[in-house]
């Protein structure tokens, strides 16, 4: 599982409880993000460089000569060391600026819009994943073993084997090519959004549905260990309804799990948003990506991979602080 | 000939083929077909059309000088602005920017003159040194001696405020036809950073445009014929049957370019009309002619032009949305010798011909492609499978795209490629087959062929020119190392209500100046 | 469903009595199982046409000679659909195996080499901030040509990290248990130990995992192939084919929905099969930071 994973193999962080120890804890946490996080890019830029051809042929035109090319390389800096570019890019990094694209646009410029497009996708996706997740992982632990305990596992063990794509077209055939009730594509509008949020629906479901397959296992059976646990049985032989002992003990006590198990899923979501997108015509990173992949757009695609990983070590952060925070409580 | 080439293969085709290709064959005589048979009232002014184009997000490019990969983006910069001529339907090239143009005796120096009222949209007139300007900026780019070929950037001048002189290194009676596609003219002086936002001459103004998808307006100052539409929205999309999913959805009005498979699924709707462009975009399969490669023997080449079945390479590959090419690239030229005899499949005499050459029956063969347009790659497995019969093995490898232009174009034995310039002999003649020529895909040298090509280029007078012409072809017919099986049409899906869209093939798609709502 | 598919932490076996009641039910779910396992890699031999010869119009309806339909060629959908399966259920059996096998290794030595197992926790750790869909778009693209081999190799490589930390979780709690420290005391060899000690105590964990790492597998091999990464037109893959026949979804729907089905239910039914056999380790694993 996520960062958190080794927890078990070596002692459990009791770190100080006084501020100072928090703010402590806290910095070392995002910092050791961080870092990740550079170490990830130096991997990538490395990774495209071993890519054949480059940015400068991808974006050639029949017909320049063996010159021409080299004058585009020359342009574009492709012919400097691939050190010296990439510190130039990181230094840049701070400021808000990730370089030129293959074709020369600013790549911050082409990813202001697709970005926030593609957040809007994931986290109504991410949202509907909770919610959905916890509701069915909920229903299925109060009736452990039940039918609807083995209906609910089964479903969802099998929702999250099924890639987006397959989902996507069954989506697309049933909701839009046949019925008709839901606009097959999304067409974007002057402010740069999907003009409708009808447009929203297919996508959000394509990328919900396997993700929901995962966390509601997860749910399931971070509360089956809960159950198990002696404060849960002791509210049980006290009398207690069983929702309340779900609310009050069983989800509580389950909740650092269930917040790693979302974490990963965020990883996933940017993922299928590729595909999704694609089919979908939503005007996101993931179609960004796509096309960047295929011109061997070295800027774009590391800028898309910085957008990819800052929101995923952000998301693995929180669980990282929402484990904390609960461990601490509880500790 | 009382019967053109292409009526009679429609109904050799026809015998074959489905219902489906019944129903699209008709054309002329479909009135869901033809934007122009609907028109039988005078055109209405206002509405807004909202077009799908294809395009990727990564690939972007606002510079009417840049390399445009996306025809979204395309479509936008030729509204916008204008190039000196057009693709033209009675000859190849139309004037637009320019009214006019006459060349030396010598057919080196070009005069070209600018249309009467031209204005940008700022309000101010075009002038020679704003067409001089742009001319050489457009040659400064990088792929520049590629789009003006033959002309240095210090041979452009203006001759007063509207005239234009281009001189060439060497005769090129054809050269106004290179005008036609990238020769954008903007403001002298335009900045790189205020390209974006530069005014153009255009039939219609930037309203907004955002990420691939943009709104146009209405130039009610253009010098051309009246404008009917208030604006014009285009919007991107990634892959064609999104765009078709969009059409039938009634998302947008027009669905540009949009492939054969979606004209199908739309044949079956009455509020969808299909148009089709003949002669759209060439898919033929290259031969290397040089020492070395297994195609450089004439015979292997004849073999494989034999052994090809056309009508259904245009029935499986185009989906009947097509016609059967004679292995001469440029079928849309009025020039075109649509006189020799079409070569038909004939699998026992290729079989005699690779015998006589010494073919090696033993080894495979790769035949290189890439999906860079749709039916390319199936072009290539459908020939594979066909060639089996005469027991030719070949097995096709699919390049990634830029591989494929840094590695296989102009170097590899055996490839398919792709143009979509394809109503001029003499343009495929000069760029790809004469042996000096920087683009020659197959590395053919044949001095029949450069003589023919020579005669051609260096005379306007009409008759000479046609002999020359037809020599080139037969030439071509019978030697090159190309094997053109076919001609897709360019389709384009429209609503109902949309006509007079364009007719013309390839570039010609972007005419939309012309098109009213009913 | 990258590999931070949480098999962790297994206990340790609870001993033989829980063995009796699954094994009856362990053959008929293998029986489930193998069916369109089966099918997959025998499909060949019972297709009715070859896979790349046109039998009928491009995206024809289902009709004589062609109980699917046409795809985008003309060529025979149940056919291809029939040969599609193998390279895939192949290709996923390799990189299921390959990961469960070095991360069942290297686990279990990273339990008792502290410094190796926070290596892998921090490649771990760099390697989940790597949507698993892109990795595989590197690698494979740096790697021209590489085709499937491309593509099952950045699969491990990918998957491999998680894998590891899976079975160094489970591990843990054995490597302090009496009868490891008492062999280590004896001062055996770290291999010995993690082979003869530790590693037999970790089968169901070990092969839940395989289990999901199969799935995973052919999701992400399925996915690799819908961006057209790995196998190649003309070559007849599910995941290959709903991507070149989307355009004719409406044409003949079979062309897309036959190869979806058969990715979907070859993938579900391993994944309902593994948590079947070992239902405890699975919902322990969901849990188990």
């Amino acid at each position: 599982m996520a960062a958190p994973g080794a927890g078990a193999a070596t002692a459990p962080r009791r770190a100080g409880t006084t501020a100072w120890g928090v703010a402590v804890r806290v910095a070392g946490t995002v910092g050791r993000r961080v870092l990740m996080l550079v170490v990830l890019l130096a991997l990538v830029f490395a990774a495209v460089e071993l890519l054949p051809g480059d940015a400068a042929s991808a974006a050639a035109e029949r017909g320049e000569s063996a010159a021409d090319l080299a004058e585009r390389r020359h342009l574009l800096g492709l012919d400097r060391p691939l050190w010296e570019r990439f510190a130039d890019w990181m230094t840049a990094l701070p400021t808000g600026d990730l370089g030129t694209s293959a074709r020369g646009q600013e790549v911050t410029e082409l990813l202001a819009d697709p970005l926030p497009n593609t957040l809007i996708l994931a986290v109504s996706a991410l949202v509907l994943t909770v919610v959905l997740s916890l509701l069915l992982g909920c229903w299925a632990a109060t009736r452990p073993h039940r039918l609807a305990d083995r209906l609910v596992t089964h479903t969802s063990t099998a929702a999250f084997a099924v890639p987006e794509f397959v989902v996507s077209a069954a989506l697309l055939l049933v909701l839009s090519l046949w019925t008709g009730w839901l606009p097959a594509v999304t067409v974007t509008g002057g402010d740069g959004r999907p003009t409708t949020w009808t447009m929203l629906i297919m996508p959000v479901l394509a990328l919900a549905i396997p993700q929901t397959g995962w966390n509601t296992r997860v749910v399931r059976g971070a509360l089956a260990d809960q159950a198990a646990t002696p404060h849960v049985e002791a509210a049980h032989l006290d009398g207690l309804p069983p929702h309340q002992v779900m609310l009050r003990h069983q989800l509580p006590g389950a909740v650092p799990a269930i917040a790693t198990g979302i974490a990963t899923s965020t990883g996933l979501l940017f993922g299928g948003a590729v595909v999704v997108e694609t089919l979908f015509n939503y005007p996101g990173i993931g179609a960004v990506l796509a096309g960047a992949v295929a011109a061997r757009d070295t800027p774009l695609i590391a800028g898309v991979v910085i957008c990819a990983g800052a929101v995923i070590s952000l998301v693995l952060l929180a669980a990282d602080l929402i484990r904390d925070a609960t461990l601490g409580a509880r500790a | 000939m009382g019967v053109t080439r292409r009526q009679l293969l429609w109904a050799g085709s026809g015998i074959g083929a489905a219902g489906f290709l019944a129903a699209c064959s008709g054309g002329s005589d479909d009135s869901r077909n033809a934007g122009s048979a609907g028109a039988d009232g005078k055109p209405r002014p206002g509405g807004t059309l909202r077009v799908g184009a294809l395009g990727h997000a990564s690939a972007i490019t606002r510079d009417p000088h840049g390399t445009q990969t996306n025809e979204s983006d395309y479509l936008v910069i030729a509204l916008v602005f204008d190039t000196l001529t057009i693709p033209g339907a009675k000859t190849n090239t139309a004037p637009r920017l320019s009214a006019s143009w006459e060349s030396s005796a010598d057919l080196k120096t070009w005069k070209f003159t600018i249309a009467e009222g031209a204005k940008f949209h700022d309000g101010s007139p075009v002038t020679a040194e704003d067409v001089v300007w742009s001319l050489k900026r457009l040659r400064n780019t990088p792929s520049g001696a590629a789009r003006l070929p033959g002309i240095q950037a210090k041979n452009i001048s203006a001759e007063g405020t509207g005239t234009v002189v281009v001189v060439s290194d060497y005769a090129n009676a054809d050269f106004p036809l290179m005008t036609r596609f990238a020769s954008f003219v903007l403001k002298k002086d335009t900045e790189d950073s205020a390209i974006e936002k530069a005014p153009g001459t255009g039939p219609f103004k930037l309203d907004w445009y955002r990420n691939g998808n943009a709104r146009l307006v209405r130039n009610d100052d253009w010098y051309g014929p009246a404008v009917h539409l208030d604006a014009i929205e285009v919007t991107m999309f990634e892959t064609p049957q999104a765009m078709a999913n969009a059409l039938i959805g009634g998302q947008i009005d027009l669905a540009s370019n949009a492939g054969a498979v979606a004209a199908r699924t739309a044949e079956a709707r009455e509020d969808i009309q299909v148009l089709r462009r003949p002669d759209d975009m060439a898919m033929p399969i290259v031969m290397r002619t040089a020492e070395g490669s297994p195609f450089a023997d004439e015979r292997v080449r004849e073999a494989m032009r034999l052994v090809v079945d056309r009508e259904a390479m245009v029935k499986q590959v185009l989906s009947g949305y097509g016609t059967v090419a004679n292995d001469i690239m440029g079928t849309g030229d009025p020039d075109y010798a649509g006189d020799i005899p079409q070569r038909e499949r004939d699998v026992a005499k290729a079989k005699q011909l690779l015998r006589d050459a010494d073919f090696d029956f033993s080894r495979t063969y790769e035949l290189v492609t890439t999906e860079d347009i749709a039916g390319l790659a199936d072009s290539a497995t459908l020939f594979a499978n066909q060639a089996g019969d005469a027991g030719i093995k070949i097995e096709v490898v699919k390049q990634e795209s830029g591989a494929f232009w840094e590695k296989t174009w102009k170097a590899g034995d055996f490839y398919t490629t792709y143009w979509g310039t394809n109503d001029s002999v003499v343009f495929y003649a000069s760029k790809t087959m004469v042996s000096e020529a920087g683009q020659n895909e197959a590395g053919w040298q044949d001095a029949g062929f450069d003589a023919a090509y020579r005669e051609a280029i260096s005379t306007d007078e009409p008759k000479r020119r046609a002999t020359a012409l037809t020599e080139l072809q037969q030439i071509e017919h019978e030697r090159s190392g190309y094997l053109l099986w076919g001609m897709a049409d360019g389709i384009d899906l429209a609503a109902a209500k949309v006509q007079d869209l364009p007719k013309l093939a390839g570039y010609g798609r972007v005419q939309l100046e012309g098109v009213w709502l009913s | 469903m990258t590999a931070t598919v949480p098999v962790a932490a297994g206990r340790p076996p609870r001993g033989r009595r829980t063995r009796r009641r699954p094994r009856t039910r362990t053959l008929v779910l293998a029986a489930v199982a193998a069916l369109p396992l089966l099918l997959a890699l025998a499909g060949p031999l019972i297709a009715p046409h070859t896979v790349d010869t046109p039998v009928t119009a491009p995206f024809a309806t289902a009709g004589d000679g062609a109980p699917l339909g046409g795809d985008q060629l003309g060529r025979d959908v149940l056919s291809r659909v029939l040969h599609g399966g193998t390279l895939l259920v192949v290709s996923a059996l390799v990189v299921a195996v390959v990961t469960t096998l070095t991360a069942a290794l290297v686990g279990c030595a990273a339990v008792l080499r502290p410094r190796l197992g926070r290596v892998i926790e921090r490649t771990a750790d760099i390697a989940i901030l790597l949507p698993p869909l892109l990795g595989i778009m590197l690698i494979a693209l740096a790697w021209p040509g590489g085709g499937r081999r491309a593509v099952i190799v950045a699969a491990i490589i990918l998957g491999t990290p998680y894998a590891i930390r899976v079975v160094a979780a489970a591990a843990s709690p054995l490597a302090t248990a009496g009868y490891v420290e008492a062999a280590l005391a004896r001062g055996e060899s770290t291999a010995y130990v993690a082979l003869r000690e530790i590693l037999p105590n970790l089968r169901a964990t070990v092969l839940t995992l395989f289990g999901l790492r199969f799935v995973e597998a052919v999701y992400v091999i399925s996915m690799a192939g819908f961006l057209q990464i790995g196998p190649q037109p003309p070559a007849s893959d599910w995941s290959l084919m709903v991507r070149e026949n989307a355009s004719g979804i409406l044409l003949n729907p079979w062309a897309v929905i036959a190869p979806s089905l058969a990715i979907a239910l070859l993938a579900i039914t391993v994944n309902l099969v593994t948590v079947s056999l070992a239902p405890d380790t699975t919902a322990k694993a969901v849990t188990r930071p």
